[in-house]
């Protein structure tokens, strides 16, 4: 006994030291809205390599088993490993049966920062479970998928070989681009051997550019009748195979996001378009991964540039495939999406931006039936609260003057070209202008993934609102039970109606004798469809958002019963007597 | 050794040919493919095992650098049910090897003889039917139930037929010089007898369809990017969904020298030339052969005319959403031909007849039957009881499956030698191009200037009129082999994009240098030209 309250002393003052050490020790004090000393580190004003995601997607794994899965979903070309997290709370259900919101990156390989904002995704829902209600309740009810990077190979090229801003943009499969037989012959040189691909200029006589006297980083037109000092040479680059052109066949050329299987075109119509719906092996395996799992209900891409909140259609001759019952949810989820994200705008592909044909988005739309946004990430409007516009080289040479210090720019610097003479080499970076600078990524990776949040939010959430019971007589019973959809989405959106694409909700009795079964049209006026085949599971096309759908059973003798719902999209609910 | 093999082949190949009642079953197939792969112009190979275990194969035949002549590629069993496809493809295959060997000089062929293994095995299966799909697992009506309503031999004979229920809500009646066959009900004569006409089966799903979500899975002619189908029975939810389609294309997309395609499939575009319609042609997503190649269609469709004895009729397919033969075209950009091989020819007029109903494609078959005393064609319209017409009169009878679709294999050999030699007529006028006028001419200090024609001396164009927007035809390309510091003027390299039927283009450099230069032109589906300098 003595002993026993020894230990407790021991203990006590133990625990009291510690505490005081503690707070002796105690750094940091609680930012809202960020996870407050996570169990992971990771510092989201940075680019990571393939590896570097791979990392922090298996610490994330480790440090939160109970809510993470983490695998393979296939391989890409130069056999890399495409992971993916399942994020959800692993202890309230089966993860592959709940609402899913399924989010991707950088499926253009130089749209480097959807993979970030993936993971950051990933990582403050991880972090946050167990700390704030919402994501408690949004892990119990939803899924998410999240792929950070559907391009691994050419993000590394991007990343660790010479490119421009704008390359590799696909994969890592060499194409002949020229139609000369040979693929790749002819690509970028790094010439300065700067690890970025930049701009060649040349004095000449005949030259139309002079550099800006107050700026000489700066390459601006003479007026008409003037003469210039510097003309322009185009990228980085030499006549590799003896035809008179610089840089005309490099890595691809072919762009992924041409390769989805909606209304797919072949490259005389779509430029870019691969072989035929699915032939790159990155996007097979993602398709191959949707079609496993129907329990998908809202879709994200994460592309960059220009602060775009993207809907399909992406060709005007796809336009009645978005009808209006799905564009109002649409327009609701992305509003929102504006609101939270300063600097967006909500547009649609085909009429805002270009015609796109075989796009992600319309495949996971048109194809599957899932509400599905690409968000084009960055905008100069984050630089100064402006909006001065794509590539708009003044405002580009500001930042860099005043924000980045001269981070972002290869100075102007002489060079012996072998075809063209003396040059000079110079421009802005390649991770300079679509690509954030440090200091604005982990900002707008969390308003995007706020974004995305209020989207996985708004897929259906199922539940028996009430089961009535009418006694007919002669042991005969009718049971009238009302299913209800409390969010925006249907379990089925009107695309997928159309075509049938997912099955039916089935909503089943069980433990009754069932007589006959229907669904209720009017319960005012008993307009009722009678279901006469396996009447105990009533199938039902869809389960409106914000609505209901009411069933009857009509069932003989006594016994508690038990109500069932079971939707692809809107997940499981039941019901017991 | 392989001589004697050969010549054992060639000795035996005829027997072979001709010791078949029927058509080959899958096993006899293999073995004719093996024999095949014994000759030493043929390589055999498998592109992929089907989701139903059977292999996809290819016959590559041809001599010496077969990737750089121009190819032709034959496909059978386009369609399961069009079991004579298959063995027109097998025989062009037998007697260009055993034959007509010369005509690999010039041309390589590719033989895809049986896309449809699954489908096509069900002709010789226990229960016959006419069938598209393979093995795969689908849900034909989207209820997300697999496979719930399949045929059903109702009357115990080996084969689906029809069945017709005797109601007045029917919208069918019997043909009045026939009564075996059945046609749709003439509004104006409201007394006759009518029927619901349904495939033999029962309505296991109680939804009021039958056999709408049968055993089989995606349609090979079903399942590609042209107009593709999607979420309809036998096309799947997106194009190229299944191993035997996806190893095709992407083998396809590896043959650079293939020039045009010939289908043993259900459409028909060498009986009549497809028509050109602006309009469609015009659009950004175009849905019409464009004017220059319906030309070409013309001049092969009379080629095939000529070649070919069979008239025309009845032949209105020109395609369907998502075949291949549309595919091979629009989205491959080659010359693309199909033709069944075979079709029911116009049955002699019965001159008594006064009926003003016209034919159907059902009556004229068993009119022409009847006079080539075909007695094997129809299964007798019979009473049984049906579960789903309780107190009703049901039949089951109609046609049997196949034959309106395949000749009787005694007809086969006659129109397999007539398809091989159209085909063997076709590569007469494929892309050839030729070096003319060569000179080189001296000038001061040492430099030549080189003068030169290429000339396309063949009635097609090296590119269709589409194919010539399409990436994966090459451009013809000119090569000079002299080194870039030698070439003053003109180009090392040129490309060409098209080359018209008999175009001739004057090409010119001045070099500097002696000794012997060579001179290159072609892409690898126009074949190649070649020509020494001696400077």
């Amino acid at each position: 006994m003595k002993i026993y309250n020894y230990n407790s002393l021991y203990c006590l003052a133990f625990l009291l030291m510690f505490s005081f050490v503690a707070q002796a020790q105690q750094k940091f004090f609680r930012a809202i809205g960020t996870p407050h000393e996570p169990k992971v580190e990771v510092s989201w004003n940075r680019y990571y390599t393939y590896d570097g995601i791979v990392d922090i997607m298996k610490k994330i794994n480790k440090a939160h088993p109970k809510t993470t899965r983490l695998e393979s979903i296939g391989k890409s070309y130069e056999n890399r490993d495409i992971y993916m997290l399942t994020v959800s709370d692993f202890n309230t259900g089966n993860p592959d049966e709940k609402p899913a919101m399924y989010i991707d990156g950088n499926i253009h390989s130089n749209e480097i920062q959807g993979a970030e904002f993936s993971l950051y995704t990933a990582w403050y829902l991880t972090e946050m479970f167990d700390d704030l209600d919402f994501i408690n309740e949004l892990l119990k009810d939803k899924t998410f998928y999240i792929v950070p990077t559907i391009n691994p190979d050419a993000r590394d090229n991007y990343m660790k070989e010479p490119n421009t801003p704008h390359s590799p943009r696909s994969g890592m499969i060499v194409l002949d681009n020229d139609g000369d037989g040979e693929a790749g012959e002819d690509g970028f040189n790094d010439l300065n051997g700067d690890n970025h691909i930049t701009y060649m200029i040349r004095k000449s006589p005949t030259g139309q550019f002079i550099k800006d006297p107050q700026d000489d980083r700066r390459l601006i037109q003479v007026a008409v009748g003037e003469q210039g000092e510097y003309e322009m040479l185009g990228y980085e680059g030499i006549d590799m195979d003896g035809d008179g052109e610089v840089n005309e066949d490099g890595i691809g050329y072919y762009d992924p996001n041409r390769d989805w299987g909606w209304k797919w075109q072949p490259d005389y119509v779509q430029r870019g378009a691969y072989k035929y719906p699915f032939s790159l092996p990155e996007t097979r395996a993602v398709a191959d991964f949707v079609m496993k799992r129907p329990n998908i209900a809202g879709a994200q891409s994460y592309h960059n540039y220009g602060g775009m909140i993207l809907r399909g259609p992406g060709a005007e001759e796809d336009v009645d495939t978005y009808n209006r019952e799905d564009i109002r949810i649409y327009d609701a989820i992305a509003k929102k999406g504006e609101e939270m994200i300063p600097g967006y705008r909500y547009l649609t592909v085909y009429k805002d931006l270009y015609s796109v044909f075989g796009g992600e988005l319309d495949w996971f739309y048109g194809g599957r039936g899932i509400y599905t946004y690409t968000n084009e990430l960055m905008v100069s409007y984050l630089y100064f609260h402006e909006n001065q516009g794509r590539g708009n080289q003044e405002e580009e040479l500001k930042v860099d003057k005043y924000l980045t210090f001269g981070d972002a720019f290869v100075d102007w610097e002489e060079y012996q070209h072998p075809q063209y003479g003396t040059i000079e080499i110079g421009g802005f970076k390649k991770n300079f202008g679509r690509a954030h600078p440090g200091f604005l990524l982990e900002q707008d990776a969390h308003r995007n993934m706020a974004f995305t949040i209020y989207h996985a939010y708004q897929t259906p959430k199922l539940s028996v609102l009430d089961v009535n019971e009418n006694n007919l007589g002669n042991g005969l019973r009718e049971v009238t039970a009302t299913i209800y959809n409390e969010r925006l989405m249907p379990t089925h959106s009107s695309q997928d109606l159309k075509y049938n694409i997912e099955r039916p909700d089935l909503i089943s009795i069980s433990n009754a004798n069932v007589v006959a079964g229907m669904v209720v049209e009017d319960d005012d006026f008993n307009k009722v469809k009678e279901q006469v085949h396996s009447p105990e599971i009533i199938r039902v096309p869809n389960i409106p958002g914000m609505g209901a759908v009411k069933v009857r059973w009509i069932v003989s003798g006594s016994g508690n019963y038990k109500i069932n719902v079971d939707s692809a999209k809107g997940g499981k609910a039941s019901w017991s007597k | 050794m392989k001589q004697i093999t050969v010549i054992l082949f060639l000795i035996l190949s005829p027997g072979l040919l001709f010791s078949q009642a029927d058509y080959p079953d899958l096993k006899d197939i293999s073995k004719r493919l093996k024999a095949l792969d014994k000759n030493s112009n043929v390589s055999l190979s498998t592109l992929t095992k089907t989701k139903g275990g059977n292999d996809i194969h290819v016959l590559k035949i041809g001599k010496g650098d077969l990737d750089n002549k121009p190819a032709v590629a034959v496909l059978g069993g386009v369609e399961g049910y069009h079991v004579v496809g298959v063995e027109l493809a097998l025989q062009f295959a037998e007697r260009l090897t055993s034959q007509h060997s010369d005509a690999l000089d010039q041309t390589t062929f590719y033989v895809f003889p049986n896309m449809s293994p699954e489908a096509y095995a069900q002709y010789h299966a226990k229960l016959k039917y006419e069938r598209r799909g393979n093995a795969s697992s689908q849900d034909h009506d989207r209820d997300g139930r697999l496979s719930e309503d399949p045929y059903e031999d109702l009357n115990k004979d080996g084969m689906i037929t029809q069945m017709r229920v005797e109601s007045p809500l029917g919208k069918y009646t019997t043909h009045p010089e026939d009564a075996r066959a059945m046609i749709k009900v003439d509004t104006s004569s409201a007394t006759t007898q009518r029927f619901l006409l349904f495939s033999e089966g029962i309505d296991n799903d109680k939804d009021g369809q039958f056999n709408e979500d049968p055993e089989e899975g995606i349609a090979f002619n079903k399942s590609f990017t042209y107009k593709f189908p999607a979420f309809e029975p036998f096309a799947g939810d997106y194009a190229v969904s299944q191993n035997e389609s996806r190893a095709l294309v992407d083998y396809l997309f590896e043959q650079w020298n293939i020039y045009a395609f010939i289908s043993f499939s259900p459409a028909n575009n060498l009986s009549s030339p497809l028509e050109y319609k602006a309009s469609e042609a015009k659009k950004r997503i175009v849905a019409s052969p464009l004017e220059h190649d319906v030309a070409i269609n013309k001049m092969v469709s009379d080629l095939y005319n000529k070649t070919i004895s069979q008239k025309p009729y009845m032949q209105d397919n020109k395609g369907t959403d998502g075949d291949f033969f549309q595919w091979a075209y629009f989205h491959f950009g080659r010359l693309s031909f199909s033709t069944p091989g075979w079709w029911v020819p116009e049955a002699e007029k019965d001159t008594t007849s006064t009926s003003k109903i016209k034919d159907t494609k059902e009556s004229n078959f068993l009119k022409w039957a009847a006079q080539e005393n075909l007695n094997d064609v129809f299964v007798n319209w019979e009473k049984i009881d049906h579960p789903d017409f309780k107190n009703q009169t049901v039949e089951v009878g109609g046609v049997k499956p196949f034959v309106m679709d395949n000749p009787p294999f005694s007809k086969v050999d006659s129109i397999a030698i007539e398809h091989t030699n159209f085909i063997l007529e076709l590569t007469k006028h494929q892309p050839k191009l030729e070096f003319h006028n060569l000179k080189v001419e001296n000038l001061s200090g040492g430099l030549k200037r080189i003068s030169v024609d290429v000339l396309n001396n063949a009635n097609l164009p090296t590119h269709s009129e589409l194919g010539q927007r399409s990436r994966w035809l090459r451009k013809i390309r000119i090569d000079l082999s002299a080194s870039k510091e030698n070439i003053l003027a003109g180009n090392k390299i040129e490309l060409i994009s098209k080359m018209d039927a008999r175009e001739t283009k004057s090409l010119s450099w001045i070099v500097k240098g002696n000794g012997k230069l060579t001179l290159k032109a072609g892409a690898p589906h126009a074949g190649f030209a070649e020509i020494n300098i001696n400077l």
